[in-house]
């Protein structure tokens, strides 16, 4: 049907072969072409007897499943990582599901969810379970089941905040708006475990009526819904004479005492509590009430205005009775005889002194009132004993340095509040200075603005000697081990770098991302690929790069064969394709390799690996190939190798067959090669 | 389906109008970061300070307090610092410089580069209960409430990007600011 010439008799007539992938001149039988890859359905009998059709399906994302093959063993073989957490991901929403009872459409919904997050890469970073456990709770809410996030978290033993975390993460990525917590979700859940018997339903209802009043007074919003539901089966319990204790409550809500009890408490504030049994189940009070915490920080700022305002007419008071006290003095003074000089001196510049702190401004209450007092009495006092030249040395008391006294006693008082007082304006002038100051200017320069920072201060931060040397004994004390550990890492280190086998051994950075391999040939990105990878010890590199060149890579292949069998996982994965893309010529698994080259190093790690494997694989049967390889030696039908010479007897003593042979002979499955191979 | 019993500003996700109900949001926390530009010994320092502690097997880098404005610095090795507790921007400015200032007493050539403020919280009470079923039933793209894992509704707005915890008491907590425009 190709239209093609044949070669020995020039005939046209060319048969094609399904079957057997032949092109045949049925002038003179010349095989023109073998192989030839076509894409027909073929037809296999099954040991019943009946007939199936041979060929896998493929999925889009994926390279396609591969059935086991006349085994069983390594089910998780073959497969690539997308596919196995997206099982292992099945199984695990499973096993959950069922302990929490879950019906069939909820877990696979789960699954979905869970398909979704990994697609999202939102599983990277994250232990599987946590992700399994968001998704399960996902879609607890999203049906409305009667589950909380604290079962999951009881049935993983994981804190319940972290799963939180994971599920709110998920929710918001996957733009999943989970409707909120309805706690009468959950009565009918309790009410069950809190065995009534008969009066379950009496008592449910009963317990909703309660939950609704409740929301109606705004005590649900903010609080977790099972704390409400242990309060509202509590009273309702009590209403319908059963003595169910607070504790057996809480065991069955999972909240704890105190909870239950506050929230008792709040209800009892409503007025709803005034009302009885009988009148509950009938009537609705219209009024509601505001939050709890609503009402407690209106109760806080009352609390602090009446506070204020006790303060004040305290002042007020105290003024009132300093005048008293005043007065009452003044009469004692008058009546008894004068003070002794020295004290009447010292009590009057007591005074003079506070009224020059106060004048700097100082805000205290304290000082108002001293200042208070001191007013009063500076008047008496001055009018009375010294008379006009106190008045003037009182106003000059404005002026620190008017007086001889004044400032005398300043220093005596010590330099605290004149300090305090600069030390405020310094920050206010500082502040007005700042807000003026241009931000660019500040920061063109790098260099720091010292402007408005009290040196002093700075330097009341630093220790002085005697205090660094015992602080630094102390912290020397404190951190001795890992002072000890460092030093030792040192020594380590210096002594790696003597012996010049010194790893920098930096955290651990993820290099997903190698430039992709340029090679020419196959085998050349292969050596390459292996080159950067070193997949084991136990292949014999060199006469892997002679694979393409030689048919023979026998050795190679008995190298290949133990450590395929000591598979590591990547490797065990393409075991399977390729032992079953014998079927699949490894023609195609050549050309694979060619459009390969130029792509990501990945795929030519996958692509790569066949070739090293499929000898280890093909060599578990050696029976067969030992046949085969007598039977297809010279006949090489592998088209890549166009340099290649099939020289398969060279290695002949292995059991085991080189890779080449397998590829030359590679056909249909294992059918075609039992044709081959009598 | 009970409406809400006080009213509720309507708040649109571009531009919430806060102003025009006269209630302004008090600073309570101001984070800012700022580079010494040069490298420190932390142990030095550790040492020589009054108000330093430094633990390096729980973290490597200097906390140190000052009393006036009340702040906390993280202060690391490569000469970064990172300044918390400031109530405003100049506050927050003030300490940076402080520290810096200490840093430059114990001996080493601290500068004062790359001022930058990350971060600003801040607090207001809107005086009525707020219903958070309400509000993350109408405004379900912006708002998460999970009263099983925390009492408030956390409301991310995207234009300026803040994120509100919003309580049913009425107070209301915004972080996330760079600018106190925001």
């Amino acid at each position: 049907m190709t239209g093609r010439v044949c070669r020995g008799c020039g005939g046209t007539d060319i048969e094609l072969d399904a079957a057997r992938g032949d092109a045949v001149c049925t002038g003179c039988g010349s095989v023109l072409e073998d192989n030839i890859i076509v894409s027909e359905v073929q037809f296999v009998e099954n040991s019943g007897g009946g007939s199936s059709a041979v060929g896998q399906f493929v999925s889009l994302d994926g390279a396609g499943k591969t059935p086991t093959l006349g085994g069983g063993f390594h089910v998780n073989l073959g497969k690539e990582s997308r596919a196995q957490t997206l099982q292992n991901g099945r199984r695990q929403i499973h096993h959950l599901g069922n302990q929490l009872q879950l019906n069939q459409h909820c877990l696979d919904t789960a699954f979905n969810f869970f398909k979704m997050a990994v697609s999202k890469h939102l599983t990277r970073g994250r232990k599987m379970a946590h992700v399994i456990a968001a998704c399960l709770y996902l879609v607890c809410r999203t049906e409305g089941t009667p589950h909380m996030l604290l079962d999951l978290s009881d049935l993983l033993q994981v804190n319940v905040y972290v799963l939180g975390k994971t599920f709110l993460l998920l929710a918001r990525e996957l733009c999943i708006n989970a409707p909120a917590i309805d706690p009468c979700l959950y009565i009918p859940r309790f009410a069950h475990l809190l065995e009534f018997g008969e009066k379950n339903h009496e008592v449910s209802m009963t317990a909703l009526r309660l939950l609704q009043r409740m929301k109606r007074d705004w005590m649900h919003t903010g609080r977790r819904p099972s704390g409400l539901c242990g309060a509202a089966l509590l009273v309702a319990a009590r209403m319908h004479d059963f003595r169910r204790t607070v504790k057996e409550v809480i065991s069955v809500v999972k909240v704890c005492e105190s909870t239950l009890r506050k929230r008792l408490t709040e209800f009892e504030d409503t007025p709803t509590s005034q009302l009885t049994v009988d009148e509950f189940m009938k009537i609705d009070l219209e009024e509601e009430c505001d939050p709890p915490s609503y009402t407690a920080g209106q109760r806080k700022l009352r609390l602090k205005q009446l506070e204020q305002v006790l303060s004040k007419k305290l002042e007020e008071v105290e003024g009132e009775i300093s005048t008293y006290q005043d007065a009452i003095e003044n009469e004692l003074e008058s009546s008894r005889p004068k003070a002794k000089g020295a004290l009447a001196n010292l009590t009057r510049d007591g005074s003079v002194e506070d009224t020059t702190s106060s004048v700097f401004g100082e805000d205290d209450a304290e000082d108002e009132e001293l200042e208070a007092a001191a007013s009063h009495l500076n008047k008496d006092f001055y009018q009375e004993i010294l008379g006009s030249g106190l008045s003037s040395s009182s106003e000059g008391a404005g002026d620190p340095d008017g007086d001889a006294r004044p400032p005398a006693l300043e220093s005596l008082l010590g330099p605290l509040p004149t300090a305090a007082s600069l030390g405020i304006s310094d920050s206010i002038r500082e502040c007005i200075s700042s807000q003026s100051q241009d931000p660019t200017d500040a920061c063109g320069d790098g260099e720091l603005d010292l402007s408005g920072i009290d040196d002093l201060e700075i330097d009341r931060y630093i220790l002085n000697e005697a205090e660094a040397r015992v602080k630094a004994e102390l912290w020397m004390r404190e951190n001795a081990e890992y002072l000890r550990e460092q030093r030792e890492k040192e020594a380590r280190i210096a002594k790696e770098k003597e012996l010049g086998i010194y790893k920098e051994h930096k955290p651990k950075k993820s290099c997903k991302r190698r430039e992709p391999i340029q090679a020419s040939t196959a085998g050349e990105a292969i050596e390459k690929m292996l080159e950067q990878k070193k997949i084991s010890s136990k292949i014999n590199y060199s006469v892997l790069r002679d694979l393409n060149s030689k048919g023979g890579g026998g050795l190679q292949e008995e190298d290949a064969q133990p450590e395929g069998r000591t598979a590591t996982r990547k490797l065990s994965r393409r075991k399977t394709p390729a032992r079953r893309h014998r079927a699949d010529p490894v023609t195609g698994v050549g050309k694979r390799l060619r459009p390969m080259v130029s792509a990501q190093p990945a795929k030519k790690a996958a692509a790569g690996e066949p070739l090293p494997l499929s000898p280890s694989t093909l060599g578990a049967e050696p029976a067969r190939p030992t046949a085969v390889l007598v039977e297809s030696g010279p006949v090489s039908y592998h088209p890549e190798d166009d340099p290649d010479e099939d020289d398969p007897d060279e290695d002949d003593g292995e059991p085991c067959v080189s890779a080449l042979q397998m590829m030359g002979s590679g056909d249909y499955g294992c059918d075609g090669e039992e044709d081959d191979g009598y | 389906y009970p409406s809400p019993m006080t009213p509720m500003t309507p708040i649109t996700p571009a531009t919430p109008a806060s102003e025009s109900s006269g209630i302004v949001p008090q600073l309570q926390n101001i984070v800012s970061t700022v580079n010494l530009g040069c490298k420190l010994d932390l142990k030095t320092i550790a040492l020589r300070a009054r108000n330093a502690e430094y633990n390096p097997k729980r973290f490597a880098a200097v906390i140190m307090r000052i009393r006036e404005p009340r702040t906390t610095a993280l202060i690391f090795s490569s000469g970064k610092m990172v300044c918390t507790g400031a109530k405003s921007e100049e506050q927050s400015r003030l300490a940076a410089r402080k520290y810096a200032r200490v840093v430059q007493k114990l001996g080493f050539p601290a500068k004062f580069l790359d001022f930058k403020i990350q971060n600003m919280v801040g607090s207001c009470d809107v005086k009525f209960p707020i219903r958070l079923e309400g509000l993350v039933l109408t405004h379900q793209q912006f708002s998460s409430y999970e009263p099983e894992l925390f009492p408030g509704l956390i409301y991310r707005m995207i234009k300026p990007r803040i994120v509100l915890l919003i309580f049913v008491s009425g107070k209301v907590v915004l972080t996330g600011a760079k600018v106190r425009a925001e």
